[in-house]
């Protein structure tokens, strides 16, 4: 293949090997597909990262509050009066006793005094005076995994040391903030899927572009019997490459901004989301999202182009 | 081997350009196309190169009836066609060397016969040096024999073309209708839209498709003398 030099193509000498029989190479449109492909690319990737992020955060609570439950004995009794610190101390250890006996449970612990005011003090402040203050027994109960727990029999069995005293399987808790984050999931998801439709609009659109600005071109290749696939092809490929340049560029400046937000978030000790790593699958589909996203422009093109070319006689 | 019976073109809802154009080109025959402005040209060679479809009538070519045939049969009739356009409509994006060998590609030829091919002809039509240069950058003359080669590379069975010599001095011009006249001898069947009247007389010996008023007549011309006494002639 002959080499030209710069002064060769100013006067006007092809240089190379043509890519394309329609000049698409040419004008500005192919950046601005790229600029898009990349935007797009960064959002996805955000949008992915939340999902995944959420999704670690459910599993995370999910285990860990997973054969758990907490036995509270309330301050006051069922008539309203304020019961002795004593008084409280004894319902637990009973509680502990019977529960020790219970076969399903495998551990069974009464929180210490500072345990429980160590808990409470983020909602009541930490100059809070807790001497003055009544606060309820609570024994953390732990169950054998795989072991089938009847809660409201065993709620009711505990009620027998004092009517107040309540089992909290945090259940109903957990239930709701799996609601939340799913929710959230999905509005992650629903989020990457405007997303591709976007894609699929833009990569649509650029491609209508070429075909009408070169118009003639492919009317001739078209008169020439040039079959609606070897038109279509060459509008595959440029659509494919652009989309591809353009994702792979955003996928880049994609990592960067999440580095760089990790950095932040470690520097101000910002713990949103704790101990957040992703696996290498999620690592692996982030790089994967350039080839889908080029794939996704790619049909697009195609079926633009073969529905452009069949109106044609 | 073409054949129109009652063929009528309109485009849109407007007049019929062609109102009842009947004629039968004989395979390997050679006919100039001529009419005053505006009498249909353009629009019957349009039909002629698969550009269009008729509005009515019958159309028959290589023996197939075009309305039966599918899209890709289409395809396939199209490439049996060269076509050389009044404005050349050359790709001003690639060398002369890759439009003239455009349509061997398009019919899937391979790369080293394409080189040998094209080469051959530009050669042949005098662009042996100019075969990595961009079209626009070229003269009308090389432009049209950049159209005329790109036509005829894939030796079709039917040749159009429109004002193919109208940019070209006198000698290029009779070596383009030597090029036209020994495709025809080698079964091309050639059509040639043209104004130029001393070229049909000087090839005489073909006969010319008149069209007036959207209707068509074919007339016959005797042969005077070959096209090699006509060329010296000329000179």
């Amino acid at each position: 293949m002959k080499i030209f030099s710069k002064k060769d193509r100013r006067l006007g000498v092809a240089h190379g090997t043509r890519k394309y029989d329609l000049p698409l190479e040419k004008g500005n449109g192919g950046s601005f597909l790229k600029i898009l492909m990349g935007l797009m690319t960064i959002l996805a990737m955000f949008a992915f990262v939340a999902s995944f992020a959420l999704s670690a955060m459910t599993e995370r609570w999910s285990a860990g509050l997973a054969n758990q439950a907490t036995v509270e004995i309330p301050a006051e009794n069922a008539a309203g009066v304020l019961l002795s610190q004593e008084e409280i101390n004894k319902t637990a250890q009973d509680i502990l006793v019977f529960l020790q006996q219970n076969s399903a449970v495998e551990t069974v612990t009464i929180m210490s005094e500072e345990e429980i005011q160590s808990l409470v003090s983020p909602w009541l402040g930490e100059d809070m005076e807790f001497n003055d203050l009544p606060l309820p027994g609570i024994l953390s109960v732990g169950f054998k995994e795989g072991v089938a727990v009847d809660t409201k029999n065993l709620e009711k069995r505990l009620k027998n040391f004092g009517e107040p005293i309540r089992l909290d399987t945090h259940a109903t808790w957990l239930a709701n903030v799996l609601k939340f984050t799913s929710a959230l999931n999905m509005a992650a998801m629903l989020i990457t899927g405007l997303i591709g439709l976007a894609t699929v609009i833009a990569a649509a659109g650029a491609v209508q572009s070429r075909m009408s600005m070169y118009r003639d071109e492919l009317e001739l290749l078209h008169l020439m019997g040039a079959a609606d696939r070897y038109i279509s092809r060459q509008l595959q490929r440029y659509t494919f490459i652009s989309c591809f340049q353009g994702s792979a560029m955003g996928a880049c400046l994609g990592f960067i901004i999440l580095f760089i937000t990790s950095l932040i978030f470690k520097e101000k000790e910002i713990a949103l989301l704790p101990n957040f790593n992703m696996s290498l699958t999620e690592f692996l589909i982030l790089c994967a999202l350039p080839v889908l996203i080029a794939l996704l422009g790619m049909i697009t093109a195609r079926q633009t182009v073969l529905r452009t070319l069949a109106k044609m006689p | 081997m073409i054949k129109f019976e009652h063929v009528g073109l309109r485009y849109g809802v407007g007049p019929e350009i062609l109102t009842d154009v009947n004629f039968t080109l004989e395979p390997g025959t050679f006919h100039f196309l001529s009419g005053p402005s505006g009498a249909g040209k353009t629009s019957l060679l349009s039909l002629l190169y698969l550009g269009r479809k008729p509005t009515r009538g019958l159309m028959k070519m290589f023996g197939e009836d075009i309305g039966q045939l599918n899209r890709h049969e289409l395809k396939l009739m199209r490439q049996r066609i060269g076509v050389v356009f009044q404005d050349f409509r050359l790709l001003n994006h690639m060398s002369a060397f890759d439009n003239i060998a455009l349509p061997l590609r398009i019919m899937g030829q391979e790369e080293k016969e394409i080189r040998e091919n094209v080469e051959e002809l530009m050669e042949w039509v005098g662009l042996g040096e100019h075969q990595h240069m961009l079209p626009n950058t070229l003269s009308g003359g090389q432009q049209q024999r950049i159209a005329v080669a790109r036509a005829v590379i894939t030796r079709p069975k039917l040749l159009l073309a429109d004002e193919p010599t109208g940019n070209l001095d006198d000698e290029i011009g009779l070596r383009l209708m030597n090029l036209f006249d020994q495709l025809n001898r080698m079964g091309t069947t050639v059509v040639i839209a043209s104004h130029n009247t001393m070229l049909m007389e000087k090839f005489g010996q073909h006969s010319k498709l008149i069209l007036d008023k959207g209707q068509a007549r074919l007339e016959k011309s005797e042969p005077k003398s070959t096209l090699k006494q006509r060329i010296g002639d000329m000179f």
